[in-house]
């Protein structure tokens, strides 16, 4: 017998206990009785309808989105588009029975296509956007959602007003059941008074492309320039702080920080080595910082409070807590990993104790097996599938009836939205980047004006 | 004439006579429409704890005689206050619509449940409707109620009492509640075997309410 088909749990019967507990997590609840008698298990597998996707934007992080929609069975991809051929060809490759399109209008133009994903450079996005908003398609826009906070503002303000489609910025971290469990926790007051957070993204990388023409270089490299980026704050920044946003519960006061160009001398004028510094309200803040020039510690978070902190990385989480914190109980048995000189208490969305403690014997990393963009996708999927049966249900029951009547009907649906950003957060984080990288720039802080958060 | 030929002479007549009636009934009854703020609610119980399912959607049209809409005391109301005739209503809910305690996989397991793909809706047609007790001053009232429940294509009689409530002078509402088993319209209760837990099991009797709002403007298309 091999070494992990002993009694040891091996990671196929993890993956399973996941899925398991993950079941468990969309029931609510855990076992406290046995039944009685129990009857013989049931085959019920439920299906999700599909909704069928076009996808805009076939660049490097619009592949990624073919590649995950292909692992996920109620996403038929029906069209695809992309105004420079080689790309096109590539994403057709992920997406053998889609159409191609070079013009996101045609596109649009396909009844046939009921959901499209705009994975284009960021400040191409208002046009795309607005126009399938108004050909009545559900939306998912890549965060950020704009360069400029007009045309933020431009798009979830349509996104709003269309009452019958659905919107979902790509702030995927909010659809990632791992982090959505961890908030429910955090918001138990597991922190104590929360004191401050930092996150950071250092890779050593050029994040430059390279391309057949001069003219396809500058349209590649489209964020390496001020006037088509809002750099490293905006395009890989924008996640933590919309993380921010969402676990402080509440939005930034003021934003400051400092940038250059430090190493990729090479023409850009977007910074890449940026600090930023952002102060929330009761006495909290938060600091991102990023580097191209240096990669220790990748992509982590840390938010801290006075009973504990809790870090975030490669997708797990673990809690460190103060040596006055109260007990919690349950933390006791639960499997810890050491740190330099600190122990780590491991934090994951449904695990069980014998899972955990059966993890522990194997010692083995054990991630989510669905990413974070995979979650996020499924969830517009299903939200626009059931987005768009509401609407045609309420419509077959009670005729097109009042505005206000449907208004009423799919803010009560929405109640069971699974879980997604909406166009405010999605708004709300845009403006916090385009703000926080504006401060770089100047090399000025910012005082936020509480109506730039607001749509309308 | 043999017997069997006078059984169906007679069986015809009386169906020409029902056609006849309900012919008359067609020209001067007023047709009321569902109206929004109508809701359906199931309750259940399973081993880890009760569960609902609920739906802001109901389809149909109640049909009855115009006095319905003024006279309180319904006593011209002959289809609400004897069994010789009744009012015409038939309801349908949307399986899809059905959104439950436990998320989008369970709504999904309640759909195959229910074998949503060849039967989309639950149904109730009425077939008895009469007055229990007379009408209060607001002419708000009580009917004793029969009528065909089919639900994952399966009917069954379902025997309950439903209440009318005048809202304004436009719409009214009816509700009502009534317990009913899974199996007995051919419905396995669920009960997924999750590994590393004990077997979760759903109880097969499921609790029904409703309140339907009904109107007298522009039905539905």
């Amino acid at each position: 017998m091999k070494p992990h088909e002993t009694t040891e749990l091996n990671r196929r019967e993890f993956l399973r206990g996941t899925s398991a507990t993950a079941m468990m997590s969309l029931l609510g609840g855990v076992p406290i009785l046995a039944a009685e008698s129990t009857p013989p298990a049931t085959s019920y597998k439920g299906e999700t309808p599909p909704v069928k996707v076009g996808v805009i934007g076939c660049g490097t992080w619009g592949r990624e989105i073919l590649k995950t929609l292909s692992t996920i069975s109620f996403g038929p991809v029906v069209a695809v588009c992309d105004n420079y051929p080689a790309f096109l060809k590539r994403g057709a490759a992920l997406a053998p029975n889609a159409e191609r399109y070079g013009d996101y209008t045609k596109l649009l133009d396909n009844r046939d296509v009921e959901a499209v994903v705009v994975a284009t450079p960021t400040h191409l996005h208002k046009d795309i956007v607005l126009a399938a908003l108004a050909a009545g398609k559900h939306v998912y826009c890549e965060a950020p959602l704009a360069t400029t906070v007009e045309d933020a503002r431009a798009i979830a303000a349509a996104a709003r007003k269309q009452l019958k489609v659905n919107f979902q910025p790509g702030l995927q971290v909010r659809s990632d059941l791992q982090i959505v469990k961890l908030l429910e926790f955090v918001r138990t007051g597991v922190l104590g008074t929360p004191l401050k957070g930092r996150s950071q993204f250092h890779r050593k990388m050029s994040w430059r492309v390279a391309a057949a023409t001069p003219e396809r270089e500058q349209a590649m490299n489209w964020r390496l320039h001020r006037a088509t980026s809002i750099g490293l704050v905006g395009e890989l920044g924008v996640h933590h702080l919309d993380l921010a946003n969402w676990f402080l519960n509440g939005l930034p006061t003021a934003v400051m920080g400092v940038g250059a160009i430090s190493f990729y001398k090479d023409g850009r004028d977007v910074f890449d080595n940026v600090q930023t510094l952002l102060r929330y309200p009761n006495g909290t803040h938060y600091s991102f910082e990023a580097t191209l020039g240096n990669s220790f510690d990748a992509e982590m978070g840390v938010f801290f409070g006075t009973d504990c902190a809790i870090m975030m990385r490669e997708r797990r989480a673990w809690m460190f807590k103060e040596v006055d914190a109260p007990l919690l109980g349950w933390e006791v048995y639960a499997v810890k990993e050491s740190f330099y000189k600190e122990s780590g208490i491991v934090l994951r969305a449904g695990a069980t104790k014998q899972d955990a403690q059966k993890e522990a014997r194997k010692g083995e990393d054990v991630v989510d097996p669905k990413s974070a963009l995979q979650y996020a996708l499924e969830n517009f999927l299903i939200n626009s599938g059931n987005l768009a049966a509401g609407v045609k249900d309420f419509a077959e029951s009670y005729g097109e009836g009042s505005d206000e009547d449907l208004r009423a009907y799919l803010q009560d649906l929405a109640k069971k939205r699974a879980n997604a950003a909406d166009a405010l957060d999605g708004y709300r984080a845009t403006v916090t980047a385009i703000k926080a990288n504006e401060a770089l720039i100047k090399g000025e802080p910012i005082t936020f004006a509480r109506e730039w958060f607001e749509v309308s | 004439m043999t017997m069997k030929a006078h059984v169906i002479s007679r069986t015809t007549t009386a169906i020409l006579a029902m056609a006849l009636t309900t012919a008359t009934q067609a020209a001067d009854w007023i047709k009321l429409a569902s109206k929004p703020g109508s809701k359906v609610r199931m309750e259940g119980t399973s081993s880890i704890h009760d569960w609902y399912a609920e739906s802001a959607i109901i389809r149909g049209t109640f049909e009855v005689e115009p006095e319905f809409l003024t006279d309180k005391t319904l006593q011209s109301v002959k289809s609400l206050t004897t069994r010789e005739t009744n009012p015409k209503a038939e309801i349908a809910i949307p399986v899809r619509s059905l959104k439950s305690s436990s998320g989008q996989k369970m709504d999904e397991i309640m759909q195959e449940a229910m074998n949503m793909k060849e039967h989309r809706d639950i149904v109730f047609k009425v077939k008895e409707m009469a007055l229990q007790g007379e009408p209060d001053a607001a002419g708000n009232a009580r009917f004793e109620t029969v009528g065909d429940l089919t639900v994952a294509g399966k009917t069954q009689p379902c025997k309950l009492v439903v209440a009318l409530q005048r809202l304004d002078g436009e719409r009214f509402k009816f509700s009502g509640e009534t317990k009913l088993k899974m199996t007995d319209f051919g419905i396995t209760p669920p009960s997924p075997n999750i590994p590393g837990m004990s077997r979760i099991t759903t109880g097969d009797e499921v609790t029904v309410k409703f309140e339907w709002l009904v109107g007298t403007a522009a039905p539905a298309k």
